[in-house]
């Protein structure tokens, strides 16, 4: 017992161990034998149960300590080696070894005191080295020089000091970001980037370094793709030295400037920025900088050549006197404290053709505009209250294609974009948008392929809302309203709608005919609404549709049949978060899940949520064969049913020909000629004739009738016949009450002679029926019969179909009583 | 012997899930305000500290805030979740890293790299009302990893 008790307490303590991160050793299985992620499992050594077809390998946040040499050397196909912050002190010569295929290594975070001289050798075709906050001092110790294939080198973080490239980086050809920002770099001096005067694609981030001085000239036919200078320059008067010594220098991005977290340098002037007249740039950013100088011209001044011209969180309010920029293509500000639009004269910005203002939280009123040339205009993420948008009197700017007004606070669509032709894009998504429920609002934007609508509170209740949009290839308008929550027959001249998200539109139904024109339809968002089944025929006129996501709606099930048809151009589809009622009448759409799961991958588990005992289980867990089997059930017993109901229907019908064949009746010792003799008034004869005799002696069984016109012999006295011939041979006898027996004495003799012979044979011999009804009084002269009749059952004709069917079974039944087996045989 | 083994089981299918809850410290403590905070993230704790608890807060409040990052960060959001009587009374979301938008001189850092950040941070000074406060904090990143979870308790006395 106690053994036992003790081994239980074993394997719980490894299993719940594993919960608590660091102390369980295995590996997370991202993909099978492709990649695995080991971070923090506190492995001491690589692991051994990683398969060597491994090609991503996350090792991070383990106390590996130092490696040894060709550590990894079972791994050939590895692609991407993380090692973060897993305390390597030491990496020894050919650690590397045998990674022929390795792309990235990762050894960020480590306190790398010692580096064999061959610590990288052996990785041919090493693109990115990570070699972030991991000590390092000096890059001319750095053993990397066989590396050719590097092409992003990352050694931010660390304390290298000094600028000077080891003259092998003039073999990294291919080295296309260098980064060494936080670092201790203070100066830039002669000679120190000599080794990639070759490179022209390099981007160099000298951010955080404490630069104090650039040699003038040091860069002089130096060609850089980027070069960022960000948080270096302590003072202004550092800055605009360091800034004259970059003279020469040719540079398609700069980037200057500084952290909102940081160290801030006050006194901007103006003039700091004079050394960039001797700088080529193509593309300049300003990033936080501290201050602007009030003398706008001056800051632009050696700007003037720039094509590209980024600001941002610059503390700018107007702008005025501006340079003329006449190869500027492309102006943003992002952020600045404009509270109107800036004027922008066209005179100074000839060739603009993307103006972004951005992210101003002041910046409420729209001013009038007139960049002829402009084909982007983005005033997104503002707070713009826009009064009547939008015309030519807004915005002179004809030839402008991109208009991106979203996330501003409220736009009134009273004017119909005149002027505006040639607009492929227009966003104004996140606005308060008004007055597009009046009149077609987009008639003449003939051209616009792209509009989104998203959350601007729209309650859709005119149907032309998007007349005149042709051309429309993608329409985005979530989280608005429709009349009723049915969707309209809005879309019925976008014939060439490519995609449409109508998704948390609170809609309950889709009418059939609001997709019937939509045949180029390849994307349908309707997720997030609150429809609760719809007829996947809706789905038929969109022969291109691809993708479908029906997730987050009230689906119970979908009509399985015929979304047969859907699955012919779908690639993928979502429906989970749908409330599914997994019971067998839905049966065939889960069927089509389960046969479509391929459509699936990218969505979350459908689940079920009705019946109680499936909620929460995966509805591809529902089972058919329960189905199936539920079903073979229920038809096999209504078969059963069905066959017992006939079964007993043709024993009723074939009662006396079982009776006959199963001979249960006991053989009794008496035999007799006639099974009964019938005791009736001739004035009755015909229905004896045509009804008693027909009935009994030719059905089955067929019964012998003693009847005194045929069957007495001729020539002996009546009541000797009827002794000898009517009650010796017959086992029964049957009287047929009539007006006329009653009234006939040879009856009344016949029957008190029947009684007679029933009590000395003491058997119930008589069978009584009652051919007519007989009125009391003249049944009272009878005593005896009246007697009898109120005892005994008897038989009463009924001249209906069931009353004859009902008699003549009883009749047979009441004669067979008694009847011998050899009788039977001879019946038959 | 059972009654021996039974608080062993319970100690060791508990004790995981205790090991996984970081202790409480303390950022700042006055007479008039006490800011405690608990990570919430089950991979790490991290270290917090406020230079002065003032009620009302001052607009430049000078922190210390120190974390091993598990993930890079090239994009990086705070959410903010603020409680009171166990009922979200205001939550916010406030972009702190954005690829064309890098504001702070720590975006863009890599996974394993230390933050040590010290300095000021600008908050609408505002007074706080006598009571305690919960403060549901979350960093995350453009994958929606967990960078910083933070539980934070406001006693304002």
């Amino acid at each position: 017992m106690v053994r036992w008790i003790a081994m239980a307490l074993i394997i719980t303590t490894t299993f719940f161990s594993c919960l608590d991160p660091g102390s369980c050793h295995s590996c997370l299985e991202v993909f099978p034998d492709i990649e695995y992620q080991c971070m923090a499992r506190n492995f001491s050594e690589v692991p051994v149960d990683i398969p060597s077809s491994t090609q991503k390998l996350d090792l991070s946040f383990n106390p590996l300590k130092s490696l040894a040499s060709r550590s990894f050397s079972r791994f050939t196909g590895l692609r991407i080696l993380d090692l973060s912050r897993c305390d390597i002190q030491k990496i020894e010569d050919d650690t590397y070894q045998g990674l022929c295929n390795l792309s990235t290594l990762i050894l960020t975070g480590n306190p790398i005191q010692s580096l064999g001289l061959r610590a990288f050798h052996g990785l041919p075709k090493l693109q990115k080295l990570v070699v972030v906050e991991t000590n390092l001092v000096s890059l001319k110790d750095f053993p990397i020089g066989h590396l050719m294939t590097l092409q992003e080198l990352y050694l931010g973080h660390n304390s290298i000091s000094s600028l000077k490239l080891p003259h092998y980086f003039a073999s990294f050809s291919s080295l296309q970001h260098l980064d060494l920002h936080l670092n201790l770099i203070n100066n830039i001096s002669d000679g120190d980037l000599e080794p990639i005067k070759m490179n022209l694609n390099l981007t160099l981030d000298l951010s955080q370094n404490p630069i104090q001085y650039i040699h003038p000239g040091v860069l002089k036919g130096i060609h850089l793709t980027g070069l960022i200078l960000r948080g270096n320059f302590h003072s202004s008067a550092v800055m605009e030295v360091c800034i004259k010594g970059m003279t020469g220098l040719q540079v398609n991005k700069l980037v200057l400037g500084n952290y909102k977290n940081e160290f801030q340098m006050t006194n901007f002037e103006s003039k700091i920025l004079d050394g960039l007249c001797q700088v080529d740039i193509d593309e300049f950013w300003m990033v936080v900088p501290s201050d602007f100088p009030s003398d706008s011209y001056g800051f632009f001044r050696c700007l003037v050549n720039v094509s590209v011209l980024h600001m941002v969180t610059v503390p700018l309010e107007v702008l005025t006197n501006l340079p003329v920029f006449p190869k500027l293509f492309s102006l943003v500000f992002t952020n600045c404290k404009f509270e109107t639009l800036p004027t922008l004269p066209s005179t100074s910005l000839p060739s603009l053709k993307e103006l972004r203002i951005t992210r101003h939280k002041d910046l409420t009123t729209l001013s009038d505009l007139k960049l002829p040339s402009l084909e982007l205009l983005d005033l997104s993420q503002n707070a713009l209250n826009i009064l009547s948008c939008c015309s030519y009197n807004n915005f002179d700017t004809d030839k402008l294609k991109y208009l991106n007004l979203s996330y501003n606070a409220q736009i009134m669509l009273s004017k119909n974009f005149m002027g505006f032709e040639n607009l492929e894009s227009l966003d104004l998504q996140h606005c308060q948008l008004k007055g597009h429920n009046n009149f077609p609002v987009f008639l003449s934007l003939t051209k616009l392929q792209y509009l989104d609508i998203s959350y601007t509170n729209t309650h859709v209740q005119f149907e032309n809302i998007f007349a005149g949009l042709s051309n429309l290839r993608h329409l985005k308008m979530a989280g608005n309203f429709f009349q009723g929550n049915i969707l309209q027959d809005i879309f019925k001249n976008l014939s060439q709608l490519v995609t449409l998200n109508i998704s948390y539109c609170h809609l309950e139904k889709i009418p059939q005919i609001t997709m019937k024109s939509l045949h180029q339809l390849q994307v349908l968002d309707i997720s997030h609404n609150n429809l609760q089944t719809f007829e996947p025929l809706i789905f038929r006129p969109l022969w291109n549709l691809q993708v479908l996501n029906c997730s987050y709606n009230s689906i119970t099930a979908l009509d399985g049949q015929n979304l047969q048809s859907l699955s012919e151009t779908l690639v993928s589809t979502d429906f989970s978060g749908n409330p599914f009622d997994c019971v067998c009448d839905h049966q065939i759409f889960f069927q089509w899940v389960k046969e479509n799961i391929q459509l699936l991958n990218r969505s979350k588990p459908m689940i079920c949520q009705t019946p109680s005992h499936m909620k929460d289980v995966s509805v591809l867990l529902f089972d058919d064969l329960y189905c199936q089997m539920k079903k073979t059930i229920i038809a096999m017993s209504i078969l059963a049913i069905m066959l017992v109901l006939m079964a007993l229907a043709l024993v009723y019908k074939f009662y006396f020909h079982l009776m006959l064949l199963a001979g249960c009746k006991k053989m009794v010792g008496e035999e007799s000629t006639y099974d009964a003799f019938v005791i009736y008034s001739s004035q009755d004869e015909e229905w004896v004739r045509k009804e008693l005799v027909k009935n009994l002696e030719e059905g089955v069984p067929s019964f012998q009738l003693c009847l005194h016109y045929r069957d007495f012999i001729p020539g002996v006295a009546i009541a000797a016949n009827i002794i000898q011939e009517g009650f010796h041979k017959s086992r029964k006898v049957i009287v047929v009450i009539s007006k006329h027996f009653i009234q006939s004495r040879w009856c009344k003799f016949e029957y008190e002679i029947a009684q007679t012979w029933q009590f000395l044979s003491s058997h119930a011999g008589i069978i009584f029926i009652m051919l007519q009804k007989v009125e009391k009084s003249l049944l009272r002269q009878q005593v005896e019969l009246y007697r009898l009749l109120r005892r005994n059952t008897y038989l009463e004709w009924e001249n209906t179909n069931l009353g004859r069917h009902v008699f003549w079974r009883r009749l047979r039944k009441a004669l067979l009583d008694g009847r011998t087996k050899r009788q039977k045989e001879a019946a038959e | 012997m059972k009654i021996f083994m039974t608080p062993l089981v319970a100690l060791v299918l508990l004790c995981p899930s205790c090991s996984s809850k970081w202790t409480t410290h303390t950022a700042c403590k006055d007479d008039k305000l006490e800011l405690l905070y608990q990570s919430c993230d089950p991979l790490q704790d991290f270290g917090f500290s406020v230079d002065h608890c003032n009620n009302p807060l001052s607009e430049n409040v000078n922190i210390r805030f120190g974390i091993i990052l598990r993930y890079d960060i090239n994009e990086l959001f705070l959410d903010i979740n603020l409680f009171s009587m166990q009922k979200s009374i205001f939550s916010f979301s406030y972009p702190v890293c954005e690829v064309d938008f890098p504001k702070f001189s720590f975006c863009g850092r890599k996974k394993g790299e230390k933050i040590y950040y010290a300095g000021k941070i600008h908050n609408p000074s505002f007074p706080i009302g006598k009571g305690e406060y919960h403060i549901l904090l979350r960093l995350h990143n453009e994958n929606n990893f967990t960078i910083t979870c933070a539980n934070i308790t406001v006693i304002s006395y």
